[in-house]
């Protein structure tokens, strides 16, 4: 057992290109899906019927797809309508389209839930538009958020594993070829569960200092 | 595509619905047990309960599958498909549900657990008649989301070669060079799955939220 | 031209929502340095009238005028833009009933942020200002301290200060003792009374009778959307001259009787 190790040492290289490939992806379609929601959320919350329901239908619908399935057709079923996209392009499209869905709707949620009064107060007081939004709505909406979007962060990691069938070279990929190059799969694989325990901590922390800050300012 | 392939993603069909209500029906209580261990605070057990919860909420129900499908049989336990992806699903999804439980134990008034006690109640009876019917009033609107949740994960199996919804339309679009058609009948059929429980989900919430606003 | 002293006037405001008439031709006139209380039972339009002032609400007809400029329409009836609005807005302070401190900024902040980021003075002399106003109100020494570790009374006194640090021509309290525990509402009500001391212009919404009675320069009753009596506090609380006054304090009679320490 411990020989297997060894060999899963020697092949460190890869692991770590796995886990940095899992972690740019993940980092990217975070960032992406999170300001896409932030769009997205006044359409799901407009007055305008159309545009409400045409959001509601987006959202609703990708809660309803298995993101497996949608990472398939967009690898494998866009290419009949024209699109011919490589893993890369194809696999975050569809980590960050996918993302996107539930981090609008988590950030309505928030917004709902958020005191009118201190917003009118930002109203009252002559603020309006992108500067009420960005110094009176924004920072709490972010605040009571946060845990959330973690979650959803956290969600997207493990979501980018599903990307090894599509042959992006993310860490559950590698540590897929480790295994078939030297039959060490129990070794292989547990490495591969702590990188993505380790890689879940980290957020986690960050969603803790985060929730502590709100603590403070609820 | 014709209409054998159309049957034979039915086929599949079943065989996903068959395989998430087992994990579900076995991570339920699983789930459950997991949370009472950690909420009576059993030494040693109750910390390798916590690490091993939070090791599998972050761990892809992908590697896991990988993990147990091909390290098993290396350390003697034959394994096949079916029985991978079973305890695969059974893992992950009771590491989720243990969390839910043990959410509602936290908040359950203590008060409530001394008046059991004051009328001279047992712990078991105490839990049957007094704990559980309440924290899983509390707890189901996550359970039924974990629920959906569980399915959105099944096509993994596939990468194992479980001939579920997703290895049927993945079969029958190399066979026919057009992976659209069974992949769109695919999401058809996942789609009003996960939407039935996504608005039982709502229902309850709703139903339980004018519960207590009448109360 | 409206006479130089008079800041505010409104003139002839009704608002509906639905089928409801909240407001219904409604005039009010208040010259600098008055505290006008406006009193009323629950329903009776009070903060709709206070929230047409700085345009929260638009009302249906009637016109409001601070300082002789016409609120939220500009020129040849067209609606006023959002900068004009702005602009008039930052010169017509407001106290709300839940406080509505932003939770986000520290109390300081809280002060500072309406005149830098609106206003656009310059920080240190903001900074300098907002201290004063905290030494006012006697919560200096929470000036770190973030809304949530405040009392109700505390939030309520920096909610007075953070309206004051726009240097306002006209205060707005919307009952802002309605959500403080009985033994907090004093600490508010002093430093109400000591602004009208001082000759601060203000239309207060309340409920606290004692404090009407013995601050106000003028009463405005309003019930059901109507302004059924106004004119002295003293005439108003002794004889008031139409019934629905008059049972109107006979219902508050107790509550200013044990209100008070």
């Amino acid at each position: 057992m411990i020989h297997d190790f060894g060999i899963v040492w020697t092949e460190r290289a890869l692991l770590l290109s796995g886990l940095a490939n899992t972690t740019i992806l993940s980092v990217l379609a975070a960032i992406a899906s999170l300001l896409l929601g932030f769009a997205l959320t006044p359409a799901l919350m407009s007055k305008h019927l159309a545009v409400s329901g045409t959001a509601r239908v987006f959202v609703d619908g990708m809660r309803c797809v298995p993101f497996l399935l949608f990472a398939y057709i967009v690898y494998y079923g866009l290419p009949s309508l024209g699109l011919r996209w490589d893993n890369w392009t194809s696999g975050l499209f569809a980590l960050i389209v996918y993302n996107t869905a539930y981090m609008a709707e988590t950030l309505r949620g928030a917004w709902v839930a958020q005191p009118r009064e201190p917003i009118e107060a930002g109203v009252a007081f002559g603020f309006s538009d992108l500067k009420l939004f960005r110094r009176i709505i924004l920072p709490p909406l972010l605040l009571s958020a946060g845990p959330v979007i973690g979650n959803q962060t956290i969600q997207i990691i493990k979501d980018s594993a599903f990307l090894t069938i599509i042959a992006l070279p993310e860490l559950t990929h590698a540590a897929s070829s480790i295994q078939s190059r030297h039959y060490v799969p129990f070794a292989a694989f547990i490495t591969a569960v702590f990188l993505y325990w380790g890689l879940c901590l980290v957020v986690e922390a960050g969603v803790n200092s985060v929730g502590r800050l709100a603590e403070a300012r609820r | 595509m014709s209409g054998g392939d159309i049957a034979s993603i039915f086929q599949g069909a079943a065989v996903t619905i068959t395989l998430s209500l087992i994990g579900i029906l076995i991570g339920l209580p699983i789930g459950l047990g997991l949370a009472l261990l950690r909420w009576a605070n059993v030494p040693v057990i109750a910390r390798i309960v916590a690490v091993y919860v939070s090791m599998l909420r972050a761990t892809p129900l992908v590697t896991l599958l990988l993990l147990l499908f091909f390290a098993l049989p290396n350390i003697g336990i034959p394994i096949n498909p079916i029985s991978a992806a079973i305890t695969a699903l059974v893992m992950n999804t009771s590491a989720f549900n243990c969390e839910v439980w043990r959410a509602a134990l936290m908040n359950f008034p203590k008060d409530q657990y001394e008046a059991a006690q004051s009328v001279g109640m047992r712990a078991s009876l105490r839990f049957r008649r007094i704990v559980l019917p309440q924290i899983l009033r509390v707890s189901l609107p996550g359970l039924v989301n974990e629920m959906s949740l569980l399915i959105k994960v099944t096509p993994v199996l596939a990468v194992v070669g479980v001939v579920d919804i997703t290895r049927a339309a993945v079969r029958i679009g190399a066979e026919t060079y057009d992976p659209l058609p069974p992949f769109l009948v695919a999401i058809a059929l996942y789609a009003p799955i996960v939407f039935a429980l996504v608005a039982l989900q709502r229902w309850i919430e709703r139903r339980q939220s004018a519960a207590e606003a009448a109360a | 031209m409206a006479a130089l002293n008079k800041v505010l006037d409104v003139a002839g405001v009704s608002k509906r929502f639905g089928a409801n008439e909240v407001l219904s031709d409604v005039s009010l006139q208040v010259d600098k340095g008055e505290t006008v209380c406006v009193l009323g039972p629950s329903g009776s339009g009070k903060s709709t009238l206070l929230r047409c002032i700085n345009w929260l609400e638009r009302p249906d007809a009637g016109q409001i005028y601070l300082n002789g400029q016409r609120v939220g329409v500009s020129g040849a009836g067209i609606a006023m833009s959002d900068r004009d609005l702005s602009k008039i807005r930052t010169r017509v302070g407001m106290v709300f009933q839940h406080f509505a401190l932003w939770p986000h900024l520290t109390v300081l902040q809280n002060l500072m942020e309406a005149p830098v980021q609106v206003q656009r003075r310059p920080k240190a002399e903001v900074r300098d200002e907002a201290l004063a106003l905290l030494e006012k109100v006697g919560l200096v020494e929470k000036r770190d301290a973030f809304p949530s570790r405040l009392s109700g009374g505390q939030k309520q006194r920096v909610g007075i200060a953070r309206a004051l640090a726009m240097r306002p021509d006209l205060l707005l309290f919307d009952e802002p003792t309605s959500a403080l525990d009985p033994e907090l509402v004093g600490e508010v009500l002093v430093v109400m009374r000591e602004l009208a001391h001082e000759g601060m212009t203000m239309v207060i919404v309340t409920h606290e009778m004692g404090f009407a009675r013995e601050a106000a320069t003028r009463v405005l009753f309003l019930d059901r959307g109507r302004n059924v009596e106004s004119g002295p506090p003293e005439q108003f609380f002794a004889k008031p001259e139409t019934e629905r006054a008059r049972q109107f304090l006979q219902r508050y009679a107790g509550d200013t009787a044990n209100g008070k320490h």
